[in-house]
């Protein structure tokens, strides 16, 4: 850690925290992690062949990775991956900007709060996975489906995480900002909206997991394609290695995402790390 | 004519009196402060004063108008800091002419002159969770002070530091002070801190809130800390001292029965 030295001796101890942790530790944690991952995998694969040594039970890492191979060379994986990320891409932000618009219309009005507070906590507490059968009798078995089943499943951590961002406006500052004169406008966008975006990021976050397992799930009640579908059809044939194929891509998506959500936190919101 | 007066000010939190007609008038320049027990309403009168709240009765005279609502007239410093994370120590100093519309290159040039002034050059860069408690404060006065204001409020800005960040705080306000010499009403707990920093310190009583003394610091001007430990220094903490013991006590009672 840097310390800067101040013009005064009494409140020395200014720390920057642009080298927060060292370049040793940080790779002794990144090697663990791989260690931890590997000793997984192998252990996984002494499961699968020696003690399970059923192929219609499990599959082995090397097979599931032979499987992908497979599937990617023979251009059979391609259309599934792209009918997946293409319902999850549609309805997830069709309902992060929904989400963001409803929560923002909840913290701004006390009225339109009280309509809409009973629905979004009725249906967030629904298992809206549920009404994928029915949305795919509404909307066939096409993409329009499974990107409304997202949408449902999306939809409701960012409104309610943008709403509680909104309306947990620190007290304090707005006072601060009032001895300043603000106007509620100003109040607005310099104190709550920056102090709201935490919030939405971590409703966004939650979004991405839930709008995955929207996806598969609703592939899964009827679907032409997607990686759910790959999924159902791997289960029915007893194909174990293409069925973990389907699931590990959709695993490496989920922690990518994340992932990536994580480093856009650290970067847009760095005030909230500490 | 006074600078600032309070004519029969008064404050009711419901049945409660938290100040009962208080009147003050404060002359340009001078430095005043408002010690008393906590519970004494001191808090709550510079609130007032402020325009951040309501007065029950009576009035608060700045240049003879009377105020209600806050204005670029009074800069606040709060007791914490109250710095907008996502800020800079540059960005959270302008906010004030920045909310009054005013973000011209010349204002830029003297928000760097205030944190020059204030001690942070170098830092206008740095975000608030990169700093220490007193450079904190610092920010906070330069951000009362970016809007030029004819009275400074200061809430007990000092009361979170450490005893020596306090002590080198105290003489860190007096240079700023004597380089504008605003008029400055000072809230604080502290004893040796008001009767250091003052020309006068107004001893509050408490339930309800009222001047018990008005008392004249007359010690030279600048003073070093070296003063703390002088005979007379020390004869005025110990008599405003013996003024709000008895209150002290009573609440210290009250708050830890």
């Amino acid at each position: 850690m840097a310390t800067i030295e101040t013009s005064s001796p009494g409140e020395a101890g200014a720390v920057s925290r642009l080298q927060v942790q060292s370049p040793v530790f940080s790779r002794g944690r990144y090697i663990a992690g791989l260690m931890s991952i590997l000793a997984g995998l192998a252990l996984w694969e002494f499961l699968s062949r020696v003690v399970v040594a059923n192929a219609l039970f499990l599959a082995a890492p090397t097979q599931i990775f032979a499987a992908i191979y497979n599937l990617a060379i023979t251009g059979q994986l391609w259309p599934h991956i792209t009918i997946s990320a293409a319902e999850f891409a549609i309805g997830y932000v069709i309902a992060s900007l929904l989400g963001i618009g409803i929560g923002f219309a909840m913290a701004s009005s006390e009225v339109g709060k009280k309509i809409l507070q009973p629905w979004i906590a009725g249906l967030y507490a629904t298992p809206t996975i549920a009404l994928a059968p029915l949305f795919i009798l509404w909307l066939g078995i096409g993409i329009w489906s499974k990107v409304l089943v997202v949408i449902f499943l999306v939809l409701f951590p960012v409104t309610i995480n943008t709403e509680a961002g909104l309306r947990t406006t620190s007290a304090r500052l707005t006072e601060m900002l009032r001895s300043f004169g603000a106007t509620p406008w100003q109040i607005f966008f310099k104190l709550s909206l920056p102090s709201a975006v935490p919030f939405i990021l971590a409703g966004l976050k939650l979004g991405i997991g839930r709008g995955l397992i929207g996806v598969v799930v609703a592939e899964l009640f009827g679907s032409r394609a997607g990686l759910g579908r790959l999924i159902s059809q791997s289960a029915d044939a007893f194909n174990m290695p293409e069925l973990f194929a389907g699931v590990v891509i959709l695993a490496v998506a989920g922690i990518v995402m994340t992932a990536g959500f994580t480093r856009l936190e650290r970067m847009v919101v760095p005030w909230t790390r500490d | 004519m006074a600078k600032l007066a309070l004519t029969g000010l008064t404050k009711r939190f419901g049945d409660l009196e938290v100040l009962h007609e208080i009147n003050i008038a404060i002359e340009r320049g001078a430095f005043i402060s408002l010690v008393g027990p906590s519970g004494c309403g001191k808090t709550t009168l510079l609130r007032i004063v402020a325009g951040l709240e309501p007065a029950s009765a009576g009035a608060v005279l700045l240049d003879g108008r009377t105020v209600r609502a806050p204005g670029g007239d009074r800069g606040f410093v709060f007791q914490s800091d109250n710095l907008l994370p996502w800020r800079t120590v540059f960005d959270n100093a302008i906010i004030g002419p920045e909310i009054a519309g005013r973000t011209g290159a010349e204002e830029k040039n003297r928000i760097r002159d205030l944190l020059r002034l204030v001690g942070l050059e170098g830092f206008e860069n740095y975000f608030p969770r990169q700093l220490s408690g007193g450079m904190r404060q610092r920010v906070n006065l330069a951000r009362a002070l970016a809007i030029d204001p004819d009275i400074l409020l200061m809430d007990e800005p000092f009361s979170a530091l450490d005893a020596q960040t306090r002590e080198i705080m105290q003489t860190e306000l007096m240079r700023i002070w004597e380089e504008g010499r605003k008029t400055v009403l000072f809230v604080t707990h502290q004893i040796d801190e008001a009767a250091f920093l003052s020309d006068r310190v107004l001893v509050l009583a408490r339930r309800p809130g009222r001047i018990r003394e008005d008392i004249d610091i007359a010690l030279s001007r600048p003073r070093a800390l070296a003063v703390k430990r002088a005979s007379e220094f020390v004869a005025y903490v110990d008599r405003i001292w013996r003024l709000i013991e008895d209150d002290v006590r009573a609440s210290v009672i009250e708050e830890h029965p």
